[in-house]
């Protein structure tokens, strides 16, 4: 009996607190269904009174203001996948050297890869932003692109799990007369499934939810992401329209929401596995 | 493709092997030279130079950018220092609040039956799927003086509405709310992966001994978690050293300059005022500081353990 009572107590309290996670993204929608009059005059209805989709067809037609928000959402998820392929690929590519190849002077590079995990983005993002205004390629999608690929989170995650790659596996290849590269096309990767997914789908939020660097790194309206866009139509056109607002956050947060749900048990299994414990 | 056969040119493959071996390496290599270490050394380079975007001679002037931000006497000095303040107030507000809450929470879940775990873990680790741009949009809305979500309840229990983002110290208490909404679901699928490490054969023992759940915490839980307490404690910090987007979109530095951070000094400075080279000093220095407190951090957390064993 008493072990039961504590048992409902723990359960309405995590309830509690789950509230508390999901009441701002219900209001959100829930105001992105309001005209800027009822979300104005307050009021506590989470059902809209008069329940419109005129923010969706105002934001998304471009009706009146100069929102190019298909544009920014295609940059953003442009940007989110090409990056994210470059960086599982170059990732796979040289971890799997560092860890198990005859990679000269690999007991130099690796520590230097590592030992970049501890520097702050803070140092880089503006000599990074000259040397892409030198070579005249601000405003372009190699500045929303590369500028991530370099990063050596990716090389530590795999680099771990090729350390402990059985080698039997990699040696029966040899014998059959397999070459490094079918090797590692043919056998590792397949093996590395899960974590290369798992860097996959950090590297996406990553590049898809930044702020800063694309912020610094564009000006132009075509060339805004989707989370910097909305930033300035809130400093700007839209400052007070809170209906539009939330509907323009609501399609912003619809497909990165969508690649995490599908891929949180992933994400959750690569936290355990990427040596952090 | 035959003389690769030959034993006599097993140095000349043995070349060969490594080149294809380096191969592998190459493209990374390459990308990790243009956009990390190259930026790193011009940063310093541009540090050390009279870098004003608008002015068409960017002179060598040594030290001096660096000098000028010691110096008291200079607006350079008030800027970094004003901002660091202002950072280093956001990370002891929120850091010992993301590190204890989410922690908390990962107890909490473990505590539930199997199903509602995974339920709840779901909702909780949702925010952190979230942009900061968004974050800040939804808490602008919601904590909106006349009109927010918030205020509207406490005047419907009869309370006066709170000006959440123009007055001390509200706007710090919604910066810090915002972002434990926003990133607390990470540190606390960390923390429930180290409890799930933790033996279950110490906390029988414990219960042998007649320990309570609160000393079995103590004595069984947090030692056993201490690396990763460390690790979320510095992750946290270097996250919260690096705030930005919060203030500059919720607050956008005020009331006043109180929470004008000092990465929105460097930015402003940089592409505004458009002063890189100061700009650069400053961000220099602040990465600086931020490998200074992780090292000793890790430094702190290893003597104590030390100290115990």
């Amino acid at each position: 009996m008493k072990k039961n009572g504590k048992q409902i107590g723990l359960i309405v309290l995590a309830s509690v607190i789950g509230l508390l996670f999901l009441i701002p993204l219900a209001w959100m929608i829930s105001t992105s269904f309001k005209n800027d009059f009822e979300a104005i005059a307050g009021g506590l209805n989470w059902i809209p009174e008069n329940f419109t989709f005129e923010n969706y067809l105002y934001t998304l037609t471009g009706e009146g203001v100069d929102v190019p928000i298909f544009r920014w959402m295609f940059n953003s998820l442009f940007a989110g996948l090409t990056g994210t392929a470059i960086i599982v690929t170059i990732d796979a590519l040289a971890a799997y050297g560092l860890a198990r190849l005859d990679v000269p002077f690999k007991k130099f590079l690796f520590p230097m890869f590592i030992s970049t995990l501890m520097i702050p983005f803070v140092i880089t993002f503006l000599p990074m932003y000259m040397q892409f205004s030198n070579f005249g390629l601000l405003n372009t999608y190699a500045v929303l692109i590369f500028p991530y690929t370099a990063n050596a989170f990716g090389v530590f995650l795999l680099y771990q799990f090729f350390r402990s790659f059985p080698k039997e596996l990699e040696e029966a290849a040899k014998l059959d007369g397999a070459n490094k590269w079918q090797i590692f096309i043919k056998i590792v990767i397949p093996s590395a499934k899960p974590i290369i997914w798992t860097l996959a789908i950090f590297s996406f939020m990553g590049i898809y939810n930044d702020f800063l660097w694309p912020l610094v790194a564009t000006n132009s309206p075509d060339m805004r992401t989707i989370t910097t866009g909305i930033a300035i139509m809130q400093q700007g056109s839209f400052t007070s329209s809170y209906g539009k607002l939330m509907a323009l956050t609501t399609i912003a947060t619809i497909p990165i929401l969508i690649v995490f749900l599908i891929g949180q048990k992933q994400l959750i299994k690569g936290i355990t596995q990427s040596g952090i414990k | 493709m035959k003389e690769a056969k030959l034993p006599a040119s097993k140095a000349k493959r043995e070349r060969l092997s490594k080149f294809t071996s380096f191969l592998f390496v190459l493209p990374y290599l390459l990308l990790f030279l243009a956009f990390l270490f190259i930026p790193l050394v011009y940063g310093i380079y541009i540090s050390l130079h009279d870098y004003n975007l608008l002015s068409s001679v960017q002179p060598f002037i040594g030290f001096e950018n660096y000098a000028t931000i010691f110096n008291p006497d200079s607006a350079m000095n008030s800027l970094f220092f004003d901002g660091l303040g202002n950072t280093l107030k956001f990370v002891i507000f929120s850091v010992p609040l993301l590190v204890s809450i989410g922690l908390g929470l990962a107890l909490l879940l473990n505590s539930l039956p199997g199903k509602l775990r995974t339920f709840f873990r779901t909702i909780y680790f949702i925010p952190y799927a979230i942009s900061v741009s968004v974050v800040s949009i939804i808490f602008l809305w919601i904590l909106d003086t006349n009109s927010g979500l918030l205020n509207m309840y406490l005047m419907d229990l009869g309370f006066d509405a709170i000006p959440w983002l123009t007055k001390q110290p509200f706007a710090w208490i919604s910066l810090v709310g915002a972002t434990i909404w926003w990133t607390l679901g990470f540190n606390m699928i960390i923390f429930i992966n180290a409890l799930n490490e933790v033996s279950e054969e110490l906390y029988e023992a414990g219960a042998i001994d007649g320990a309570s759940a609160w000393q079995k915490f103590i004595h069984i839980t947090l030692p056993t978690i201490r690396p990763i307490m460390l690790f979320v404690i510095i992750t946290s910090t270097i996250a919260s050293f690096n705030v930005f987007g919060q203030p500059y979109l919720m607050t956008r530095g005020g009331p006043g300059d109180s929470t004008e951070v000092l990465l929105m000094g460097i930015v402003n400075l940089a592409f505004e005022e458009r002063e890189l080279g100061v700009a650069s000093a400053m961000a220099l220095l602040m990465s600086l500081i931020m490998i200074v407190i992780s090292v000793i951090q890790f430094k702190i957390a290893n003597r104590k353990q030390g100290g115990e064993s």
